[in-house]
């Protein structure tokens, strides 16, 4: 090809036309030092936030082995500590749950001290219902 | 406009890789996530109920995590540059808020001040962007792994943050949506994030000047 004739402008043109500009490589030290900041900054952030979580789990856990200490203390108080050991409700079996002697779990007893819960509690209050209006 | 006819390379093969698998994984977190918080059964029934929902939801957020992890891992150059970019507010970038690039059709603008790779309003977005992930990762993980150990105000407290930085999220990821896709000024851009990479010179030249005039110093 010869210089400065026709068909080396035309090359030229087309590299012109061509150019592809590509990405930049490397960083700077300014640019080291942001992309580890924000790594640093994200670090201390999750470092924060842990100790957050971690002393919510402490304070709650030291709640709840004061609360348990509390209540195993009251319960060392008691006189009777056993539902089944206490008179006034071996008495309740004897005259109106179980009438004559203790049977816990006695059909009154599953009746009347069973409740419902959830998706069962409509039906038994049409239950209730339906019973008071045949007492009525 | 320069008259400058070529291609930019714009975001490398990996940058957009990541942003595919980030895409995905967000949009699979933000449909599970108000499918179950709205109890809404048609979103709920494409992922096979609520309860694989939220299998789906809390894996999701694991590539959501593991996925920009491991792009910083593997290009901290690339993750630098990024930061070092979104963290240069200039006084082109002021002035280029003060008229909103042109985008808002009541403010008349011949020329948007030049910018870098990134305009001013995608380098908020960058940084809304980046703290938002911080933030949804943060408490997403507790409310999955330690809900059975951690107290009640503990949790609720990452429930209020994980919902309501999810919400700005999915509004700011639609905004940059719209202007990236759908705005006949800038959609010009979508391909070069989601396919090959590239963008003409020209729009280059014209977008993002002082890019691409230190582009041009180093070739």
């Amino acid at each position: 090809m010869v210089v400065g004739s026709p068909s080396e402008e035309k090359c030229i043109r087309r590299e012109i036309k061509m150019k592809f500009f590509g990405e930049r490589e490397g960083m700077t030290r300014r640019q080291f030092f942001k992309g580890a900041g924000m790594l640093t900054v994200s670090a201390i952030f999750l470092g924060a936030f842990s100790k957050l979580g971690f002393d919510a789990f402490a304070a709650s856990t030291d709640y709840i082995e004061k609360r348990a200490a509390g209540l195993y203390a009251l319960d060392e108080k008691m006189a009777i500590r056993k539902s089944h050991e206490n008179p006034e409700i071996a008495q309740i079996y004897k005259d109106f749950l179980s009438p004559g002697e203790v049977k816990p779990v006695s059909e009154k007893a599953h009746h009347l001290l069973h409740t419902k819960y959830g998706k069962d509690i409509p039906n038994f209050i049409t239950e209730l219902k339906s019973k008071q209006n045949e007492a009525a | 406009m320069s008259n400058i006819k070529g291609k930019v390379l714009k975001h490398g093969t990996q940058t957009r890789t990541m942003h595919w698998v980030h895409l995905i994984a967000f949009t699979i977190l933000g449909l599970t996530g108000i499918a179950f918080y709205w109890n809404i059964d048609i979103i709920g029934n494409i992922f096979g109920g609520f309860a694989n929902a939220s299998l789906i939801h809390r894996w999701a957020g694991v590539v959501f995590t593991v996925g920009p992890a491991l792009y910083i891992l593997l290009n901290f150059d690339r993750f630098s540059r990024f930061i070092d970019t979104i963290s240069n507010f200039s006084k082109e970038d002021f002035q280029w808020l003060k008229v909103m690039g042109g985008y808002i059709p009541f403010i008349k603008v011949d020329e948007a001040p030049p910018q870098d790779k990134y305009n001013a309003g995608q380098k908020m977005l960058g940084w809304m962007i980046i703290f938002g992930c911080i933030l949804i990762i943060l408490t997403g993980f507790p409310m999955w792994l330690w809900r059975h150990s951690l107290p009640a105000a503990f949790l609720g407290f990452c429930y209020d943050i994980h919902f309501w930085t999810a919400m700005i999220m999915i509004l700011l990821v639609g905004g940059h949506f719209f202007l990236a896709a759908i705005h006949p000024k800038s959609r010009v851009e979508f391909s070069s994030m989601m396919l090959d990479g590239y963008i003409d010179a020209e729009i280059s030249a014209h977008h993002n000047a002082k890019w691409f005039a230190e582009l041009k110093e180093a070739d």
